[in-house]
Parts: C-alpha cells; sequence; structure tokens
C-alpha cells in the first residue's frame, strides 16, 4: 500500500524521549556526537542472560508513578512535540491520534504477574528500584494493553480525532506515521500527533535472549564482525499536517512527509525475505508514492539492528533499490539500541532532523565495514551533507516493512 | 467515500458458528442456541489448518487464519495477493505471553522458548494469517478494548475507498484465557466475554465486479473518532463525532437509520454510554441489536455485526432482539471504555451483483 494522496502532508511537530534523555534536542546532540547510551541494565535482573547491557532512558521519567513508565515515555514526548507544533486547543481537538505500541504497561505487568500468580517465590528483580515496586496490584493489569497509550494520551492531551494503536512489531513507531499521513492527505483530519513508545520489559529481552538476537557489547550495525542487536526504550512523536492548513496557521515546516509505504514479506514469523522482496517492495513504493527517482534520495536512515541476517538483508534491498553505493546510510541504532516501537519514529525523526540541520548521525562502532554492506555507512562521525530528500526504514516480526520518504520543505 | 466498498467474504470462527458466507447466512436465519459457555470447538479447525507450522501457532492464531481462509474460500479467491489485513484484537495472544513468562518462572533464561517469543508480540496472528494466505499488502494489527472488529473493518474500508488498495481483509480475534478472565474477574468486568475470529473481504465495487464476485453487502460509510473518557472509564458526552462522520459519508441523514448492531456487552456503565449516542444520533425509536449475548464480547465480533447488518439490510430482520425492520441501511457501532468510537453504516449488496 503507498501513500497516494490528495493533500500534501507535513510535520510541523517534534517530540522525544530517547536514552539520551528527554528532549529532542537531547535526542539530536547524542546522536550527532557519536555518543552510545547502551550501558549495563538497572531496570531489570539479567542473571544468567547473554547481555546484560541496555539503552534505558536515564534519570525519572515524569508523569504520575500511578502510570506505566511506556505510559509516561509517551506522554512526555508527545507533549513536547504538541508543544513545538504550538496547536491550540481546538486544533488538538480534531486531531487524529496514531500510536505505534507493542509492550504497552508490560514492565508494571510483569512485576504484578510475579506477585499476584507467582507469590511464593521471590521476585526476580527483588531488591531493585525497579518500577511498579510495591504497587503489584490488580490494576496493573489493565495498563497492560498497547492500546493504554493512546487512552492516556487522549485524554490528557485533548485528542479527540480518529484514534488507533498499531502493532506492527518493531516497525510499529513507522506504520503509526503512515496510517497518520493516509487520513490527512484523505482530507478526514487536518493534523495527527503520531508515533511510538515503548519501555524495557522482561519478556522482550528474554525472547531476544531466547532467540540469541543479543550482543553482550553495544551493538555493532554494518560491521563485519557484528553478533547482535542492544535493546533500548523510549518515545517519539511527530506532528503531521495538511500543508496547507500548517503554512495558514504559521507554522514552522521541518519536513514534507513525501511518500510512504507498508509491506508484508508473507514469508517467515521472524525471518525478512532472504532476498528482501517486501524491503525492496517498500522502498520501490515509497518513491513511488513521492514522485521521486532513487537519486533524489541522499540518506537512508537504515533499520540497522546489527544482527547478521537483519544487515546483511537489508543491504541487498538497498542496493537493488539503490545501486551500490547510491546512498548514505547509518544506524541510529548503534547509539540507542532497538526501541522497539519507537524506533520507527524515533528514526523518523532523527531522518527529518537530520535534513534540517543538513548532517547525517554516523553509524557508530563501526570499525570493520561489512563488505556485504556496499555503502558508506557514516561511521563513527556525524558528516555534513545537503539532503534534499531522505528515507527511513522500519522492519518488524511478521515481515513488516514500513518506509517513510521525507523532502525538504 | 471516493470508492464503493462491497463485502464479498465472510469468515467466522465462533462458538457453535465455524464457515463462510453461507453458514452464516442459514446461522442468522435460524439463530440456534450456541454454547453457554461461549467456547469455540476446536476440532472443527483441524481442516482450515494444513500448510500451517503447528509449533508456532497458537490458538489464536488458528482462529485467525482459519477465519481467513473461510472468507477467502467464500470471496472465491486463491489467495490474498496484494490484499491488506487488519486485524483488530483486544487481547492478543496473551495466552503466549503467560506461557512464556511461566517458562522463565520455572527454569530461568533456559527455560524460555525462543520459539514462542514471536506469539508474544500482538502482531503475531496477522504474521500467521498472512503466511498462510500469501497476502503481501500492509498488514496491521490494532489493539483496542471491545471495538477492534468494528475498527478493523472501517480503516480497510477507508484505505479501499481511498484508492491505496482494491482488497483487505479486515477482522477482529480474541480467545480466553483463564488467568485474563480471572484477572478482569477480580478487577470487576462485567462483559459477557467470549472468543473467535472473525474475517471480512472487502473490495472496491469496481475490483468485485470485474473478477465477478457476488457481494453480500456494502460499507457506505465508515468513522472511529475518540470521545473524551478517563483510560479505562466511561464519558459523558453523548455526541457521536463519529456517527455523523459515517452518515455524512453514507450521505444519509440519521432518520434514514432505524436499527443499529451496537457493541453492547453486559458492561453497565458502557453500554448506558453507548445507548445515549445512539438516541442522541438516530432518535429514541432506535431499534438496537447485539450479538454478545450469543458468543460473548470479543474482537472478532465486530466484524461480524458488520456481516449480521449486511445480512439485516438485505431482509429486514434483526438478530437478538429477533425483530422485523425496514430493509435498506442499518448502523454497526462500538464504543470502548476509553472512548475509542465506530460507526460504519452497512447496506444490502448492490443492486445486480448480489450473491
Amino acid at each position: 500500500m503507498t501513500g497516494r494522496r490528495g493533500r500534501t502532508v507535513v510535520v510541523t511537530g517534534l517530540g522525544a524521549v530517547s536514552p539520551f534523555g528527554t528532549g529532542v534536542k537531547a535526542f539530536w546532540q547524542g546522536i550527532t556526537a557519536g555518543a552510545c547510551a547502551i550501558r549495563p541494565i538497572t531496570l531489570i535482573e539479567t542473571e544468567g542472560f547473554r547481555s546484560r547491557i541496555a539503552a534505558e532512558v536515564p534519570g525519572a521519567v515524569g508523569g504520575s508513578a500511578r502510570r506505566a513508565r511506556a505510559d509516561r515515555l509517551a506522554l512526555t514526548a508527545a507533549s513536547e512535540a504538541l508543544d513545538d507544533a504550538r496547536l491550540s486547543a481546538a486544533e488538538r481537538r480534531d486531531a487524529a491520534l496514531m500510536v505505534g505500541a507493542v509492550g504497552g504497561g508490560m514492565l508494571e505487568v510483569e512485576a504484578w504477574y510475579w506477585k499476584r500468580w507467582r507469590g511464593a517465590r521471590e521476585h526476580p528483580d527483588a531488591g531493585r528500584e525497579r518500577p511498579g515496586a510495591g504497587r503489584e496490584r490488580p490494576d496493573a493489569a489493565r495498563a497492560t494493553l498497547p492500546t493504554s497509550h493512546a487512552d492516556v494520551l487522549s485524554w490528557r492531551l485533548g485528542l479527540e480525532g480518529p484514534r488507533e494503536t498499531v502493532v506492527a512489531a518493531c516497525s510499529s513507531g513507522a506504520a503509526s506515521i503512515a496510517m497518520a499521513a493516509d487520513l490527512i492527505a484523505d482530507g478526514v483530519v487536518p493534523r495527527a500527533l503520531a508515533g511510538g513508545a515503548d519501555a524495557l520489559t522482561r519478556i522482550c529481552y528474554m525472547g531476544f535472549n531466547a532467540l540469541r538476537l543479543l550482543d553482550p557489547e553495544p551493538c555493532r550495525p554494518f560491521d563485519r564482525e557484528r553478533r547482535g542487536m542492544s535493546l533500548g526504550e523510549g518515545a517519539a512523536f511527530l506532528v503531521l499536517e495538511d500543508a496547507e492548513s500548517a503554512r495558514a496557521r504559521g507554522a514552522t515546516l521541518y519536513a514534507e512527509l513525501a511518500g510512504h509505504a507498508m509491506t508484508t514479506d508473507a514469508f517467515h514469523v521472524t525471518s525478512p525475505h532472504p532476498e528482501g522482496h517486501g524491503m525492496i517492495g517498500a522502498m520501490r513504493e515509497a518513491l513511488a508514492s513521492a514522485g521521486a527517482a532513487p537519486a533524489d534520495v541522499a540518506y537512508v536512515n537504515a533499520h540497522g539492528t546489527g544482527t547478521a541476517q537483519n544487515d546483511r538483508i537489508e543491504a541487498r534491498a538497498l542496493r537493488a533499490v539503490f545501486g551500490e553505493g547510491g546512498v548514505l546510510v547509518s544506524s541510529t541504532k548503534s547509539m540507542i539500541g532497538h526501541t522497539m516501537a519507537a524506533a520507527g519514529s524515533l528514526e523518523a525523526l532523527a531522518t527529518v532532523l537530520a535534513m534540517t540541520h543538513a548532517v547525517v548521525p554516523p553509524t557508530v562502532h563501526l570499525t570493520s565495514p561489512d563488505p556485504d554492506v556496499p555503502f558508506d555507512c557514516v561511521p563513527g562521525v556525524a558528516r555534513a551533507a545537503s539532503l534534499p530528500a531522505a528515507m527511513s526504514n522500519s522492519f518488524g516480526f511478521g515481515g513488516q516493512n514500513v518506509t517513510l520518504l521525507f523532502r525538504a520543505c | 467515500m471516493l470508492k464503493r466498498v462491497v463485502v464479498t467474504g465472510v469468515g467466522v470462527v465462533a462458538a457453535g458458528l465455524v464457515g463462510g458466507g453461507q453458514t452464516l447466512t442459514r446461522w442468522l436465519a435460524q439463530v440456534p442456541s450456541p454454547p453457554s459457555d461461549h467456547a469455540v470447538d476446536d476440532t472443527l479447525l483441524a481442516a482450515l489448518m494444513d500448510g500451517v507450522d503447528a509449533r508456532r501457532a497458537s490458538r489464536v492464531s488458528r482462529f485467525t487464519v482459519a477465519a481467513t481462509r473461510l472468507s477467502l474460500a467464500d470471496a472465491g479467491l486463491d489467495d490474498a495477493g496484494a490484499a491488506g489485513f487488519v486485524l483488530g484484537t483486544e487481547h492478543g495472544d496473551l495466552h503466549s505471553a503467560i506461557e512464556f513468562a511461566e517458562g522463565f518462572l520455572r527454569g530461568g533464561p533456559s527455560g524460555v522458548s525462543a520459539l514462542a517469543f514471536p506469539n508474544t508480540v500482538m502482531n503475531t496472528m496477522a504474521s500467521a494469517a498472512t503466511i498462510a494466505c500469501a497476502a503481501h499488502g500492509p498488514a496491521l494489527t490494532l489493539n483496542v478494548r471491545t471495538v477492534g472488529g468494528e475498527l478493523a473493518v472501517a480503516r480497510a474500508a477507508h484505505t479501499i475507498a481511498s484508492g491505496r488498495l482494491d482488497v483487505a481483509l479486515a477482522g477482529g480475534v480474541d480467545v480466553r484465557n483463564p488467568t485474563v478472565d480471572a484477572t478482569l474477574a477480580e478487577l470487576g468486568d462485567a462483559e459477557m466475554r467470549g472468543e473467535g475470529a472473525t474475517v471480512l473481504v472487502l473490495e472496491s465495487l469496481d475490483h468485485a465486479r470485474a473478477r465477478g464476485a457476488s457481494p453480500c453487502g456494502e460499507i457506505l460509510g465508515a468513522a472511529w473518532r475518540g470521545l473524551p473518557a478517563r483510560p479505562n472509564g466511561v464519558g459523558h458526552r453523548a455526541e457521536s463525532r463519529a456517527i455523523a462522520a459515517a452518515l455524512a459519508e453514507a450521505g444519509l441523514a440519521g432518520q434514514a437509520i432505524t436499527w443499529a448492531y451496537s457493541s453492547s456487552s453486559g458492561d453497565g456503565p458502557r453500554d448506558a454510554w453507548e445507548r445515549a449516542l445512539l438516541v442522541r444520533a438516530l432518535g429514541s425509536e432506535i431499534t438496537v441489536a447485539s450479538l454478545a449475548r450469543r458468543f460473548g464480547q470479543h474482537a472478532g465480533l465486530g466484524a461480524l455485526r458488520v456481516a449480521a447488518a449486511a445480512w439485516s439490510a438485505g431482509s429486514g430482520r434483526l438478530i437478538d432482539p429477533p425483530v422485523d425492520v425496514a430493509p435498506g441501511p442499518g448502523l454497526v457501532h462500538g464504543i470502548a471504555r476509553g472512548g475509542t468510537h465506530v460507526a460504519l453504516v452497512v447496506g444490502p449488496a448492490p443492486d445486480g451483483v448480489a450473491r
């Protein structure tokens, strides 16, 4: 499905909570400094796991402690985006709300479940400072569902337009942006708040550990010595708007969301199609929907997880679309880990900022480039570059591929 | 809507009802009593699981695959091709998530099943179905309380109406789990819970005509909005922008709608809120039907209500209460705690192409 459109969709507000802290500024400073926020994990006990590191959001997360950590991450980032867009209460009321989510309030529910159903056992995080400690009561279970984020945001921020929570695994955040853009392009709403949020959870950590996909060291996307991914957490939201309406109210136009596409591999539950058919389809459809040629795109913010398989297949797909070395490529995950449902929106945000600042964030820990990745992956240090158009790729379990294509306004 | 959207296939997996469009039509005409526990007989699904990886597919994924295959067969489609897939769910595969966590509790990190992990992500059902049916379009899993099926159908209908897709499969699924049931009971949940999956094949009318398909109904308008309500709470506002938008899309006034299938399911405050929304938008004479007493509430029920509404629009007969109404368009409506709110105007099959 491509983003064929009537109205032009632009980005007018940005908000983020990342492993570099609260705010878009902290995020941008972190990723352009080439800093790595992947450190020993503190939120959950990891004794016996292959990896014991992750990119956690540092310090106290704002908002009521009664809310799930992921809800608070979402609320903080969404509030920043709406403030940045300078929307009035009436303008917010009509806005659509599209949230990409996976874990929901699972971090708190895990604590409750351990206590409620396995009460005789010592909690696996006994003695730790952990969210949900001391409040392991059934109503924590209400926040389990991914849809909780949208309900909290809608209630707290006064959003009464179309509301959806999309679960598309690791492409959820990007999918939310694509879905919101469709509603604006079709004239259903003049604007939307879209993005993703996820907190680290034990289940997620256990799962990727069991799949042996976690690197014990900070991940090294596109490096020939890469050994897997690092997990992270965070949230990012974008305000998308009909360009005409945005210009009329004097909004800041960061970029145009010129095209997007979503495809499905229909191949395997966890593995991407070995030839990258779905990825290629998503990139080509996004280009087509924008009326753009591959040569128009100067930079791709890759999915770039650091697993042997993903990076190899993504590189194959990029080569099919852009030709060998035809575009700058970098992986934000090398600095903030894989933030699951937030990844697609944090990386969309990184892509938009790269265009507005004319700086490509680097891929850190890339010291020995993989010959199967025939692209300049911007190792180690950010690079100045004019970016008239840039692409963000997100791929998820279930073969869910989402490509967003931004163009300078 | 820019393009007319029709329903050309139905697949249902519910308590006492597993089949495609013909099976559903027979059921609607007779309305036999379903099993009182609202549980699906899994043995009825075995024949629909050919080629599905039994090691990985959980029960909720099997429901989804079965309903999807039934709907494709009903629509006369061999595979889904470039179709989109939109699936609503409330609980996803929580059963697998609980089993997965139990593995860790029993055996630590080495007790965790790598095979089971993908099932803990809520898009696992859509993933299983798209693989089983070779659907390469966008696959969206929408998580929401109560109205997952309606929301999925509305999103899919909009996507077809706007010209982005010719065909989409849309519906919902949920299964029951003892731990989830016990937790919800502890929280005071009063809904009549059930389980099942319903998947509809939606197509643009042009596409359906071109391939000689026979629609069983038409989506005349679809809209979804948020109403103010605390998370998991019910709101007080009775003015529905979703119903107004759906009616506008259908080109109908509120007086043209005399009956509706609602999401009423035994949750007193939420049911009262929904009644107020319907009365404000459509008048106090509106006849409101529900299927929750028959099957128990689950995300597939919303899509089943759309299929039932298409039948009612043609036959002039409602299910529960079993009363006669004026044939013609009716409303399928749902409101969730937290305020997600969906309205679809559903009509009979267009003249000249009905099955």
